[in-house]
């Protein structure tokens, strides 16, 4: 017989809070390209595992099911700023309730290479009403940390285009006509910047100066996760955990 | 050079909405409300071939659910606005947009979708001025295989049977008669 939706959500919460489980972690690394993110994730992993975590990564745009069908549309230059944030948010959702939501319930730490607040950052910046976003994602997973790598547009513009020519739509060019692809990154990154910046402070991220040296990054990763792994259970989650529990084949655990 | 003024009827553009659980019985209504000799056209579901592209995925991907079916559907359709739908009403002719919003708002109450979230799913799809709907009960309505209610479903009760399967189709034909009774 099927649960009722009050009924799942007090499986989530009692599944979460059961003081006999190491109850698994949500930590979200943000911040605009070429702010450090995924240097300091690996290093991240790394001492996490010598702690004796068990690790699951999850990167942004990387749904085994929705890639291909983003990838082939970038591809051809064929996203309206509507599809490609649609597009993202399915990514988005299909990574929760297959990688993300399965390894919270076994216990595991879950590392996500940017989460949601990368595609209201990018979305805003193309002109999208934040609110429509922002409900795109709903049933919101809210980390339990999130880390934000603040790094000035300057910064972003000139350590990205150090080794590579941004593609099209991680430069803005769908939005900003600018056909020189570094010239309208600097444009573009200065907007999502600053939408990133807003959301900071909105979501009660911990910033992160990115620009410090990358040691001195990671022993205030280190410091801040030891401190803020003891938090509690975010009861904010219960409807995203019991939309993945009532889902006809989601797996085990139930 | 004498200047003449000619005076051109602008043609009505309309967009014409059709909602159901079968795609055969959507296309033949379709038809009809687009009227013979009509310059206008019919918007289908799935003309940005995201769905087609879903049913050719590796099994190991794994299904997607309800919320992510219909957010995909909601880019398909803003593909179908942006390439279809609003392209044809600029040059003044009737679209016949089937499925619409109706169709996505019904399938995602059945899956028991809040419906708050898919009203703001759809926010950017123009209200049609004409809502048809093609109903259908019982047995038929479990038969719908093609079109996105009948792919949907067999996609949210992959593996749960066919009892499962069929309560969601016949789900999503009684919530399209409560959208109808009250448009």
């Amino acid at each position: 017989m099927r649960q009722t939706p009050a009924a799942l959500r007090r499986s989530a919460r009692a599944h979460f809070t059961d003081p006999a489980k190491r109850r698994g972690l949500l930590v979200a690394f943000e911040g605009p390209d070429g702010s450090g993110k995924t240097t300091q994730r690996k290093l991240f992993k790394t001492w996490l595992k010598s702690e004796g975590y068990d690790v699951v990564t999850t990167k942004w745009n990387s749904s085994d099911l929705i890639k291909p069908i983003i990838k082939s549309r970038k591809a051809v230059r064929a996203l309206s700023p509507e599809e490609f944030s649609l597009l993202h948010g399915a990514d988005f959702r299909h990574r929760v309730e297959q990688v993300i939501l399965p390894a919270l319930w076994d216990g595991k730490l879950v590392i996500a290479d940017r989460f949601l607040f990368t595609g209201l950052a990018r979305d805003v910046a193309r002109g999208l009403d934040l609110d429509w976003v922002l409900k795109l994602y709903g049933p919101l997973l809210w980390p339990d940390l999130v880390f934000y790598f603040s790094v000035s547009p300057v910064t972003s513009g000139k350590r990205v285009t150090a080794t590579r020519m941004p593609s099209f739509y991680e430069a803005g060019q769908d939005v900003t006509q600018v056909d020189d692809p570094v010239e309208s990154y600097q444009r573009f990154i200065a907007r999502v910047i600053r939408e990133y910046e807003s959301l900071a402070l909105i979501f009660n991220m911990i910033t992160v100066d990115a620009e410090q040296s990358i040691g001195e990054q990671h022993r205030l990763i280190r410091r801040l996760f030891i401190e803020g792994r003891e938090r509690p259970w975010s009861d904010w989650n219960a409807d995203a955990v019991a939309e993945w529990l009532g889902n006809a084949g989601a797996g085990a655990g139930r | 050079m004498t200047k003449t003024k000619t005076k051109t009827r602008k043609a009505k553009a309309e967009l014409i909405t059709v909602d159901g659980v079968e795609a055969a019985a959507l296309l033949a209504e379709a038809r009809l409300a687009l009227g013979t000799g009509s310059r206008g056209g019919i918007s289908r579901w799935d003309a940005s071939g995201v769905f087609q592209e879903l049913a050719v995925a590796d099994e190991a991907a794994g299904t997607p659910s309800a919320r992510t079916l219909l957010l995909l559907y909601a880019a398909d359709l803003a593909f179908r606005l942006r390439w279809q739908i609003r392209p044809a009403l600029a040059e003044g002719r009737t679209v016949v947009a089937a499925p619409y919003v109706d169709t996505a708002m019904a399938f995602g109450r059945a899956a028991g979708i809040e419906r708050a979230w898919l009203v703001n799913l759809f926010r950017f799809a123009p209200r049609a001025r004409k809502r048809r709907f093609v109903h259908a009960t019982g047995a038929r309505a479990a038969r719908a295989k093609d079109g996105f209610v009948g792919f949907g479903c067999d996609q949210i009760t992959a593996g749960a049977g066919r009892g499962a399967r069929r309560r969601v189709v016949e789900q999503t034909a009684a919530q399209l008669r409560r959208l109808d009774r009250r448009n």
